[in-house]
């Protein structure tokens, strides 16, 4: 049987094999469960919840290079050549264009306030609005919120698992991960017809939401880096108190529906 | 860093400048640890809002917080479980820094609250805590909501936490700390070496 490293050098092959190996055992290190005589210590490394930490510093720094070189300065040549409320349309138009799974994930957290907010923000700012520019709805009493999949997966009881800080896209868990699979299935834009051009679209609209997303936290990243001894550890912290707020504000919604917005009188 | 952080993630990034954020505008109700706010918020406007020099707010700011908030309660709650272990010496040294990096903190972001203002939405009871909802709004900013955590159980009532958008202030920082000393062999001294480096690139 041929094979692609049969025509190379012995040395090469065994360097090969070697750093593939190096590869192997980086992707799987796992994080040291303290001795379960050390009660304290155990109970932090389980509510940390972080088993494959030394893999997940490894993509921090692969991250956070990437950003530093590359996003970050990108993000703030956009803040500093686009002048803000054009900034304010491209957002307002990346927003909008995510109303399709907004409303499906509304609809699936049982939340019919939030779910009317999502259709008549649609409505109102794709033709009012000038297809998603201007966000009119905002001033009529349909204001802006956010959601996905895998926060409903948390309402309805699915555990988040460990935390993972996946290369490019940063802190997950695994049902972040199941939740944002769900949520590009159902957005409609996944699947227009090829060779339409929307293809393209598609990819500049992640593009720039990247770019987008990354202008909109330039100051508070770099002031949880400043602030922070070990920014790993406090940008996973963030995330896991933010995610298990938003299940728990989305739990607060579905059993008091009364309660939330939907009283309001202007929505 | 990551495209999925979401704007209720980075509302922390707001909270360790909290203390400094108030305006006053509307007030809901009245109970003790509304008051309480009130008047913490109160005296930090007027400093945020002064004519004087930076370094004089700082100056200002000090009283304030030691008065309102209970910064060895919240040094000793981030320190975790590693405050059982410590000397007598590193637990004074590293209570000492906690409050000067916290002051630095503050007072490094004044700035950035002009034009702030709040309203109180109500209070949670929790455990002998109070919960003092408020939401705050800056201009050309979603608003944020902000709970403060009042510990009534002393005489005289202190902040022992600021929640923004539901990511704890002392959790989030007990977090950093924990972390950094696992790295670090578990050496308090490491930690009280850190805060200092940290204290010089602050000054």
């Amino acid at each position: 049987m041929r094979h692609a490293t049969c025509h190379q050098p012995p040395a090469r092959r065994a360097l090969a094999a070697a750093a593939i190996a190096a590869g192997a055992l980086s992707l799987s290190a796992c994080a040291t469960k303290p001795p379960a005589t050390d009660a304290d210590a155990t109970q932090e490394y389980e509510q940390t919840n972080d088993p494959l930490e030394p893999t997940n510093r490894f993509f921090y720094r692969v991250n956070d290079t990437l950003d530093r070189t590359t996003l970050k300065p990108l993000a703030e040549g956009y803040v500093f050549v686009v002048p803000s409320p054009v900034r304010t349309g491209v957002h307002n138009v990346l927003a909008n264009l995510s109303s399709p799974v907004l409303f499906a994930d509304d609809v699936s957290q049982a939340n019919p306030s939030h779910a009317g907010d999502t259709f008549m923000r649609f409505v109102i700012n794709s033709t009012a609005g000038g297809a998603g520019i201007f966000d009119v709805a905002k001033s009529l009493g349909y204001p802006a919120h956010d959601t996905n999949f895998g926060i409903t997966l948390g309402l309805w009881g699915v555990p988040s698992g460990p935390y993972l800080y996946l290369p490019f896209i940063g802190p997950s868990s695994p049902r972040a991960i199941l939740g944002r699979g769900a949520d590009t299935v159902i957005d409609p834009f996944t699947w227009v017809p090829r060779g339409y051009g929307l293809l393209t679209l598609n990819w500049a609209r992640y593009g720039v939401g990247v770019v987008d997303t990354r202008a909109d936290y330039l100051s508070d990243i770099e002031h949880v880096k400043a602030s922070a001894l070990d920014p790993y550890a406090t940008f996973r912290s963030l995330y896991r108190q933010n995610i298990q707020s938003q299940v728990d504000a989305a739990k607060h919604a579905a059993a008091s529906p009364a309660s939330g917005p939907a009283a309001q009188p202007n929505q | 860093m990551s495209i999925l952080l979401t704007r209720r993630f980075f509302a922390f990034g707001a909270a360790t400048l909290l203390f400094a954020a108030p305006g006053t505008r509307a007030f809901a109700q009245t109970s003790g640890a509304d008051a309480f706010v009130k008047t913490f918020a109160t005296d930090l406007v007027a400093i945020v809002n002064g004519p004087e020099p930076a370094a004089q707010k700082k100056a200002a700011l000090g009283p304030v917080i030691d008065r309102d908030v209970d910064v060895s309660g919240v040094a000793r709650f981030c320190l975790g479980r590693f405050w059982a272990t410590a000397t007598p010496a590193q637990r004074s040294d590293y209570t000492t820094l906690f409050g000067r990096v916290l002051l630095n903190q503050i007072s490094g972001h004044l700035g950035d609250y002009r034009g702030v203002s709040y309203t109180l939405t109500g209070d949670t009871p929790q455990g002998s805590n109070t919960l003092v909802g408020t939401t705050i709004t800056r201009p050309n900013q979603p608003p944020i909501n902000v709970q403060w955590v009042v510990d009534g159980s002393s005489p005289t009532p202190k902040i022992v936490d600021v929640i923004a958008e539901g990511t704890s202030m002392r959790i989030t920082q007990r977090s950093d700390y924990g972390s950094y000393l696992s790295q670090h062999g578990d050496s308090i001294d490491a930690l009280i070496a850190a805060l200092h480096r940290q204290l010089d690139n602050q000054s």
